[in-house]
């Protein structure tokens, strides 16, 4: 049994050796290095670009909007940004110009020598601005998009509510800061082929954008990952960018082109977390049942229109959290302003609407003064409810194992009562969040994709996986591994793995969505399947035995004969079945679980195959002199359906937990007229080992009968509870609620006063 | 200018400006990838190197501030291809998820483990985490690193 | 990075002899600062002089009743050297608190006390600010949370050193030497407010270098202490620092100097609390009453209100364990 272990990381040697090669670890005879020029002002008419005397012009390539041979866009869903600007730019740090050099100090020289003069249009900065759609940057009213899903009859519920709690929540951006920067190396063949490696989570996502820019056929765009130092959906959709301007370098300069961003420019040109203001108003009874619920929540988008609608979708549909209430409506809306483009970022909205939901279930726990616990208990969803969409939960629903395992395991209860000794300046508290996240893509969005995976018999008797689902740290490899290996009786390292090359594999859809392990992990166990089935059916027929009784053991195939056991090694019967054929290959494609019903009109029915479920216990201590906040526990309970890899599914639950905190608590980008004071490590702060202690984590396995082995997706999830908890022992112990984060001092000085003033 | 340094127990004489990042110096011209940079100002560790001993931001020092000393990148931690403890443990506790970290972070906690002190007894997990804490790693939330390097103190313990 | 030459200096002699006063020639020691301008070509040196191979700047040595601390001597060494954990922990203290493991490795005390500042928008190369040549603070209309409080009207840059904090409050002197000899510097006078010059944090000139930092050790019944707040656990940049160094006798003080970083542009002495100590029994109370002296003549900025409770209160925590003696204080999960 392999499904389970945790067994060792594929490619763990070489990440502890220094032998694992990253993109800028790549180096060629010929190349040279790519520098983008950007906008310095958030909206304005370009009037003019002047190549400053005092620089050699020709020894460097340039290359602007003219170069682009068919459409200049960042292929995507409105397909409304341009690669490069053309006469309007529409934020601070928007490509303009692209310079190619023999070494990266040259080009950075050259790009000091350009001189953009604008002509400044006004700006939009804020959520406020855009609403108030004084001034037009997107349509009639500065909306990108917006959802109305709607539940039961609202206004009826709300008068017969006992008690009606409102509150409205903000959110900052965050940055997504994996420790590898963007990079990508670009090459234009002679044969008009462009070929793209570097650092990405979806190779078939830049296959796309390079095809659009160029008007090039599937074949004439290769695109290979290379390994890749941390995504978190920061290298979802941002790396096309990247890849598009090297491409462009490289055509024109005619050598491979080499753009590795330095971590300030990584900070300013890639996408964020969106920001978001969300209400909540909600109708109770008295004893505290939900019955009537109205949340409208507002995402800045930026610029351009990115992924927000799906990011915005997401939020929708997870903004009430994994309670049940009859009467329901939720608005959202996604907005333009001339800020830098917001974009995927784990947990894809919901991290934003979880912060709000369960902030608002401490308001209400305090209003109504009952318990967090009770509050939860009493509204949670069970197995047979219906979430806010209409989808009734049939299987797989963990939320009240991981509610009772989180409370046990951090003793809640007690520690909540009988809190420690106070020192006169220092308080301690205790705060609860309890969550849910869909896996998988949204609705029909699984259905559209038709992910594929592929297995196949090697020459040397052993199996290799073909799939577009890249390993960014989140152990795509070591899992994907161990299901092949299970299905087939052998060891996961007797599974190896194509390269990740849209000319060699097949697309399994992008590496997001937590649908890695669940949803293309379940291909590639459907195509294990096949090839168990297609040796079995061949070492049969020259056996002479029936297929059925094939045993797949032990890197063995047994079957009896005549009451002996038969027994032939896997790497012996691998070259058998391909004695005729010389390959034996097959090929899986993702079929939606059966009863799925899912409608894009009124956003109603099954939102999502399974949902994973989670609850926190953060426990704090709170400086109440300085409001410095010190982490002194956390516990995670988290409904994993089946950990394929305990160790792995552990890992991504803490990594999760732990950048949830630095959004709860530090992480917050500062801005002055659309342009980021803090694009750098020392002054944009993310946790460090003293930051947090140490976690426990609780792993609750209840199984998804349409996953491989019963596993859900977890990856976002862990980013979705840790705030909320967080400022909720934050609440605990000071007496206030802060309703924005991060809970910097002077956010949870204000909640004081702003208490008092009340009280 | 040529500039005499020792990396990886290898003599070595590089003809480059002396203001040359160390980093540099070895990516590019020691061709030892394995040291990363992360942010190019010391905040972020991922480029931690040993300068005699010591573990040191090599994106913030000049090559000629190391002239003559002993460096050791996380290239030179095996010895014909055995793994030191602490990179065995971080293999077997899943300390390394993305990766792009972890050479900075192994010299850090080799740093920890070769100290004087630890002769005597292991680090405590707090000792730990400050020994990391100019290491930043955005994936693990640290755990499976402080697992890891304890269960590596120990063994170095019970070797010496 | 432009051509340069670069030199080994044998003696500070030698290296004073190579400085000229346009700025063309600069020393290195640590590398680090020096390094940063260059990347960013804000300067743009003829000749670079390694001071490293001066001998004799790397040591902690005691000369009758003074402990001298080369300029070359690294934080790690400074917050490890027994002498200066005994008699001076407020420097201890501030040198352990700054920066990384990796970085106190490498920076020197001399360059710590002479770095420039890191004020989000003379970082940035979007704003062009009074630092720069420009002519305008944007801290001043825009987000303020990590500037000045106090002597803020010009340029509300926070000074970075918190080894400096410590030593303005142990009244250290700077030997600085250049090719005439060399001048004994109070520390007092060493840091520049933006109002006398704008471009510069202190008054060292473009030929001279600091060879040591001298500390008196202190007089019986003396304690000196330094606490920081910091926006993050691990070792940063302060948000706000206090150094207290206090002569006591028989548990009344009799002078005192306490200190305020990340407070205005220049280490900031809280001379109203400093006055009203004296002649006091220490004890917390009293602390606590006399704290609220640290932010008389404070002028908060849009962001920065947070600031006054903050120095209130870590200024009254110093004095408390000055008075007791008590520097327990281990930080722990």
């Amino acid at each position: 049994m392999t499904v389970g272990q945790s067994v060792n990381r594929k490619e763990g040697r070489d990440k502890v050796t220094g032998a694992a090669k990253y993109v800028d670890d790549y180096h060629f005879q010929d190349i040279w290095y790519g520098k983008t020029v950007r906008s310095t002002v958030a909206h304005a008419q370009i009037t003019g670009i002047e190549f400053l005397a005092g620089f050699d012009w020709s020894t460097v390539v340039l290359a602007d909007y003219r170069d682009i041979t068919s459409r200049n866009i960042v292929a995507l869903i409105y397909d409304d940004q341009p690669l490069l600007a053309e006469s309007l730019v529409r934020h601070v740090y928007e490509p303009i110009l692209l310079i190619a050099a023999p070494t990266k100090e040259l080009a950075e020289l050259a790009a000091k020598h350009v001189h953009i003069t604008y002509k400044k249009l006004p700006a939009v900065l804020t959520i406020e601005d855009s609403l108030s759609a004084e001034q037009k940057i997107f349509g009639d009213d500065n909306v990108f998009k917006s959802y109305t899903v709607t539940r039961g009859n609202v206004e009826d519920a709300f008068q017969s509510a006992e008690v009606v709690v409102e509150e409205t929540y903000h959110v900052g951006h965050q940055e997504q800061l994996y420790i590898e920067t963007n990079g990508i190396i670009a090459t234009a063949k002679s044969d008009g082929t462009i070929l793209i490696q570097g650092s990405m989570q979806c190779p078939y996502y830049v296959h796309r954008a390079i095809k659009e820019l160029f008007g090039l056929p599937d074949e004439k765009v290769v695109v290979v990952q290379n390994v890749t130092g941390g995504g978190f959906g920061g290298k979802e959709e941002f790396p096309s960018v990247v890849a598009g301007h090297a491409a462009l370098l490289a055509k024109k300069c005619g050598h491979p082109v080499k753009i590795v961003y330095e971590r300030g420019e990584d900070f300013v040109a890639s996408t964020k977390r969106h920001p978001a203001v969300i209400r909540h108003r909600t109708g109770l009874t008295r004893d505290g049942r939900l019955i009537a619920a109205e949340i409208d929540l507002t995402f800045d988008g930026g610029a351009y229109c990115t992924l927000s609608p799906v990011v915005l979708s997401r939020g929708v549909i997870h903004a009430l959290g994994p309670y049940k209430c009859p009467n329901i409506r939720v608005t959202g809306k996604v907005v333009a302003t001339n800020t830098p483009p917001n974009g995927a970022f784990r947990g894809f909205g919901v991290p934003q609407a979880c912060f709000a939901s369960e902030m608002h279930m401490e308001n209400i726990s305090r209003k109504l003064d009952i318990s967090p616990v009770e509050l939860r208990r009493k509204n949670m969803l069970h197995q047979g409810d219906y979430t806010l969409t209409g989808q009734q939960l049939t299987y797989s629903v963990g939320t009240q194992q991981v509610l009772d395992a989180v409370l046990e395991r951090s003793d809640y209860l007690a520690r909540r009562s009988h809190k420690q000794p106070e020192l006169s300046n220092k308080r301690y508290g205790i705060g609860l969040s309890f969550y849910y996240h869909g896996g998988g893509f949204t609705g029909s969005g699984e259905e559209k994709i038709k992910g594929q995976a592929a297995v196949e018999l090697t020459a040397e008797g052993t199996v290799r996986i073909l799939t577009a689902s890249t390993e960014i740290g989140q152990g795509t490899r070591t899992i994907f591994s161990q299901i092949v290996a299970q299905e087939l009786g052998l060891r996961p390292e007797d599974v190896e793995f194509e390269e990740n090359d849209t000319s060699k594999v097949p697309d399994s859809g992008p590496t997001v969505a937590s649908r890695t392990c669940m949803v293309v992990g379940r291909v590639v166990q459907m195509a294990a399947a096949s090839l168990k089935e297609e040796m079995a059916k061949r070492i049969a027929s020259l056996a002479q035995c029936q297929a059925s009784e094939i045993q797949f053991e032990g890197r063995h195939l047994l079957w009896q004969k005549d009451g002996e056991i038969i027994s032939v090694s896997f790497a012996e019967a691998a070259e058998r079945c391909m004695s005729r054929t010389g390959f034996l290959k097959t090929t899986a494609q993702y079929s939606s679980p059966p009863g799925i019903k899912w409608d894009d009109v009124t956003y109603s029915g099954d939102a999502y195959p399974v949902y994973a479920y989670a609850a926190d216990v953060v426990e704090v201590e709170v400086d109440m002199d300085t409001f410095e906040v010190k982490i002194l526990k956390v516990t995670t309970a988290t409904d994993v359906g089946k950990a394929i890899n305990p160790t792995l599914a552990e890992g991504q639950i803490e990594g999760g937990t732990v950048q949830a905190l630095g959004y709860g608590l530090f992480e917050e980008v500062a801005w002055k007229d659309g342009k980021i004071l803090n694009n750098r490590l020392t002054n944009y702060i993310i946790p460090t080992s003293l930051d947090i202690p140490d976690m426990e984590t609780v792993l609750i396995e209840n199984p998804y009968p349409y996953g491989p082995y019963g596993a859900k997706g977890i990856g976002e999830l862990p980013m979705d509870g840790g705030a909320p908890a967080l400022v909720a022992a934050i609440a605990d112990a000071v007496g206030a609620v802060v309703t924005e984060i991060p809970a910097t001092p002077e956010r949870i000085m204000e909640a004081m006063e702003k208490l008092a003033v009340e009280a | 200018m040529a500039i005499k340094i020792v990396v990886n127990g290898q003599d070595l004489e590089v003809s480059v400006s002396p203001m040359k990042r160390l980093l540099d110096v070895l990516r590019q011209d020691c061709y030892l990838t394995g040291t990363k940079e992360g942010c190019g100002e010391g905040e972020c560790g991922a480029c931690s190197v040993l300068v005699d001993g010591e573990v040191i931001n090599s994106c913030l020092v000049p090559v000629c501030q190391v002239e003559g000393s002993e460096i050791v990148t996380v290239e030179g931690l095996a010895e014909n291809g055995k793994l030191v403890p602490v990179q065995e443990a971080f293999i077997k506790y899943g300390a390394a998820q993305c990766g792009i970290c972890i050479p900075g972070m192994l010299m850090a906690a080799q740093a920890l483990l070769d100290s004087k002190e630890l002769s005597k007894q292991t680090p405590t997990r707090y000792e730990i985490r400050e020994a990391i804490a100019g290491n930043l790693c955005r994936c693990t939330g640290y755990m499976k690193i402080v697992d890891a390097i304890e269960a590596a103190a120990l063994s170095t313990l019970e070797k010496k | 990075m432009n051509k340069f030459e670069y030199v080994n200096a044998s003696s500070v002699k030698s290296a004073t002899e190579q400085l000229q006063s346009d700025g063309s020639v600069r020393i290195k020691a640590g590398g680090i600062d020096i390094l940063d301008e260059l990347k960013e070509r804000t300067i743009n040196p003829k000749r670079l002089v390694n001071i490293k191979t001066v001998g004799g700047l790397k040591e902690i040595k005691e000369v009758k009743d003074s402990l001298h601390i080369g300029t070359l001597v690294t934080l790690s060494e400074l917050a490890s050297n027994k002498q200066v954990k005994t008699l001076f922990p407020a420097l201890a203290e501030a040198a352990l608190g700054a920066a990384t493991p990796q970085i106190r490795n490498v920076a020197t005390i001399g360059g710590n006390i002479c770095q420039r500042p890191r004020c989000w928008y003379y970082r940035s190369e979007e704003f062009s600010c009074l630092k720069k040549g420009g002519n305008e603070c944007h801290a001043h209309l825009g987000d303020n949370r990590f500037h000045a409080i106090f002597g803020n009207d010009k340029c509300a840059m926070v000074h970075p050193s918190a080894t400096a904090v410590a030593l303005v409050a142990l009244q250290a002197k700077l030997k600085i030497e250049d090719t005439k000899g060399h001048r004994i510097v109070e520390i007092d006078n060493f840091f520049v407010k933006p109002e006398e010059n704008a471009k510069a944090e202190n008054i060292l000139k473009p030929t001279e270098i600091i060879t040591e930092v001298i500390l008196a050790k202190p007089a019986v019944g003396s304690r000196n202490f330094y606490i920081k707040l910091k926006e993050k656990q691990s070792f940063d940049w302060p948000m706000a620092d206090v150094a207290v160094a206090m002569e006591m006798a028989g548990g009344v003080c009799k002078a005192a100097r306490v200190v305020l970083g990340a407070a205005a542009p220049v280490p900031w002495r809280a001379v109203a609390v400093e006055k009203a100590l004296v002649g006091k029994k220490v004890d917390a109370s009293v602390a606590e009453e006399v704290s609220r002296l640290a932010i008389e003549g404070a002028k908060p900025m849009s962001h920065n209100g947070y600031k006054l409770k903050v120095f209130e209160t870590i200024v009254a925590r110093a004095l408390s364990v000055v008075a007791s003696g008590d520097f327990s204080s281990k930080e722990g999960f």
